[in-house]
């Protein structure tokens, strides 16, 4: 059955890119030229931040908050009893991970919480992680200046449903993976993950009188965990 | 209940002069200050955040240049974006028309055998009428955008491109889900407003395999596509669904990746006045084990490429949607979005409507415009929306000379006068002079005139009019100049 569509499908494209180079004679470029005017855009906005390394996760945390996410700071050694701390106060009980989480993290959990329940995303049913309160994950990168949290979806940061059906997500983001401004963001990520998803605060709405609300469809709750590793 | 209402669509085709259209609501003081309060609120939110970016003014000259030179290419990227979507396993289409668009999306529903889809918000699918379409083709569409929700269940036009159901307040929102919803207990708290269209939706987004949504930017490099939003109904719909057909005006394509570092940091901050949205989502083709496995890209043309044509007028395609030009628009916060007749209201609209309507339709929205410039101020893009106003009218005059309806045309016939009376000096003090005289009758005490009859009522209806002095410049210059003794310092 595709076979009719896709040939049917060329008589369009090829008049509508016809159409484009026509309109498009007076700037007509070779591909040389053309790298050439890509190379020669004018790019002087900001693209390297200023502030210490103090102040810009300093700032990281201020924005977060701003967002309505919980933030909390730890060291390396005491994370995995941050995460059982942070679950312990969500008032949770069942919790998803990803199956690139460190084993430490949930071991402590489970031996600290009574009646933890941990399941480990190897390609569970959506109904399985409708059910789930909680999900914990790591992230990819931290960006200062917008409080964003920017996700690859890597095997510890878990596939895209895992962290949108819960209804609260702890983030695990490490104070190396902050930078300042979304450019060095770019900078770091030249070959970009074929799925990216940057997330500033709870899913939040303000389609009813500008009023803001926390929560529509993603999660209600954002947690964040900033483990003071050496940058 | 669970069967949307056909959705009405605002076609510029059907659609009244905006004067005409703008009475209605001029009049409706709870449409007004529900507009008003909206805009303000977005306006003080976006204002403060680009206050406080030093480099804003720099991002501006970024994205208008990047956007000017994507079009100048722009064949070569979606060249590049089809090349590169495709061999990540998603399937492009082209469209020269809404009508296109519109087969090839229920097409590729018909082979999925689905009677449902959820939506993303995208005004291009607006534009091209989708909803109705789907509807009488007997697949149920259902919007999950708060919004759009609010709009499809209580029947109404989208107003505003990023917050299109701003025209309706609480009361109205509890009103609509209430009726539609069958929660007769409801508050309109926007907080259990918000609740209880989460739950609402929630099993539409768990049940209904086939998905449909708009682009906010297409990446040539690697045939990603972005996705900008806030609720995370739109990460519901990318993610959960078998299928994702997303609908693209070819103009959305930006050469490479990195390029979102200027459109992401302009794009919220103009849209809702936040550093960033919430969620922002980018995708390439298809990711085993992760999310829809069958993806299609829909390409619409739809007048786009006779816009490029068009030296001046090639800027409208920059625009990326923010809808600051509306909420900064002195007229688009007296009316609202309706009386634009169109999908795309407000200044960006008046541009864009008549153009994607090859100027046959929709030739009053050029002048719904005071020229004041505050939407070339705020736009992030730098499109210059008032020398577009004023090609368009410009285009619109043109289309009215040679009709022979012009010569009975009140303004025709009085600026050919004005234009005879102006030839000649003494036709012109002449002219004065009679004036005087007549006007004179009309003139009260306080030296203006509130109103006129026949044709000058035009001017009175809306404002007064200074009586013309009893001396004119020239004839005070000519008396000044037979007594050199008052002469000033």
């Amino acid at each position: 059955m595709k076979a009719p569509l896709q040939s049917r499908q060329q008589i369009p494209r090829q008049r509508i890119l016809e159409r484009i180079r026509a309109a498009t004679l007076d700037c007509a470029q070779d591909p040389a030229m053309r790298e050439e005017a890509y190379a020669a855009l004018p790019r002087a906005y900001t693209r390297h931040g200023q502030l210490s390394a103090e102040a810009r996760l300093k700032l990281m945390i201020e924005r977060l908050r701003e967002y309505d996410a919980e933030v909390v700071e730890t060291t390396p050694e005491a994370l995995p009893d941050a995460i059982a701390a942070q679950l312990a106060a969500s008032d949770k009980h069942s919790f998803l991970a990803p199956p690139g989480t460190p084993s430490e993290w949930m071991v402590t959990a489970a031996w600290k919480i009574s009646g933890l329940e941990w399941t480990i995303d190897h390609g569970l049913a959506t109904a399985e992680i409708e059910q789930s309160e909680g999900v914990v994950t790591a992230a990819s990168c931290g960006i200062a200046d917008s409080g964003t949290i920017v996700l690859h979806h890597s095997a510890s940061e878990g596939r895209r449903v895992l962290s949108l059906l819960p209804d609260w997500h702890l983030i695990i983001l490490r104070a190396s993976q902050v930078v300042e401004t979304l450019p060095e963001y770019f900078a770091r990520f030249q070959q970009p993950s074929g799925l990216v998803t940057w997330i500033s605060g709870p899913s939040a709405t303000a389609d009813i009188e500008m009023t803001r609300i926390k929560g529509v469809h993603g999660p209600r709750f954002l947690n964040v965990i900033l483990v003071r590793d050496k940058s | 209940m669970n069967h949307p209402a056909t959705h009405p669509v605002m076609d510029p085709r059907l659609a009244p002069t905006f004067p005409k259209a703008a009475l209605p609501v001029l009049r409706n003081t709870q449409l007004r200050k529900n507009v008003e309060h909206a805009t303000d609120v977005i306006q003080t939110k976006r204002n403060r955040l680009v206050a406080e970016k030093a480099d804003w003014q720099e991002l501006r000259t970024a994205a208008s240049a990047l956007r000017a030179h994507v079009l100048e290419n722009l064949a070569t990227y979606l060249e590049q974006f089809e090349e590169r979507c495709t061999a990540a396993g998603g399937t492009v289409h082209w469209a020269s028309d809404a009508a296109e668009a519109r087969a090839i999306i229920l097409d590729i529903l018909r082979q999925e055998q689905a009677s449902e889809v959820i939506k993303i918000k995208t005004m291009t699918s607006a534009e091209i009428q989708l909803n109705p379409f789907l509807e009488a083709n007997g697949v149920s569409a259902f919007e999950t955008d708060l919004a759009e929700i609010i709009l499809q269940l209580g029947g109404e036009e989208p107003s505003h491109i990023v917050v299109p159901a701003l025209h309706v307040n609480r009361s109205q929102v509890r009103e609509i889900f209430a009726r539609r919803m069958g929660l007769k207990n409801l508050s309109d708290d926007p907080k259990e407003l918000t609740n209880a269209a989460r739950t609402y939706l929630r099993q539409k987004f768990l049940a209904i395999p086939t998905a449909i949504s708009g682009a906010n930017f297409l990446i040539a490099e690697t045939g990603s596509v972005a996705v900008v939003e806030s609720e995370g109904n739109g990460r519901m719909c990318l993610t959960l669904p078998r299928t994702m057909i997303t609908l693209a005006g070819i103009e959305k394509v930006l050469p490479r990746f990195q390029d979102l570092e200027v459109m992401l940091q302009l794009l919220a901050r103009s849209a809702t006045g936040e550093r960033m949205n919430p969620y922002t989502s980018l995708w390439t083709g298809v990711t085993a084990g992760d999310g829809p496995q069958s993806f299609h890209v829909v390409l619409l043309d739809n007048e786009r490429s006779s816009i490029l044509a068009k030296a001046k007028q090639r800027q409208t395609l920059k625009c990326i949607r923010c809808a600051a030009c509306m909420n900064a628009c002195p007229v688009y916060r007296q009316t609202g979005g309706h009386a634009y007749g169109s999908v795309y209201p407000g200044p960006i609209g008046a541009i864009l409507t008549p153009q994607l309507m090859q100027m046959k339709f929709a030739q009053s929205l050029p002048y719904a415009s005071s020229l004041c410039g505050a939407c070339y101020e705020v736009c992030p893009v730098k499109i210059n929306i008032p020398d577009v106003l004023l090609e368009l009218r410009a285009q619109v005059v043109n289309q009215e000379r040679g009709r022979a309806a012009r010569y009975f045309d009140p303004m025709y016939v009085g600026l050919r006068v004005a234009n005879l009376l102006f030839a000649k000096a003494w036709l012109f003090h002449v002219a004065q002079r009679l004036g005087r005289i007549g006007l004179g009758l009309y003139t009260r005490k306080d030296g203006w005139i509130h109103s006129l009859p026949g044709i000058g009522a035009k001017w009175t209806q809306t404002r007064d009019l200074r009586g013309l002095p009893d001396e004119s410049f020239h004839e005070w210059w000519a008396k000044r100049g037979s007594q050199p003794g008052k002469e000033g310092k």
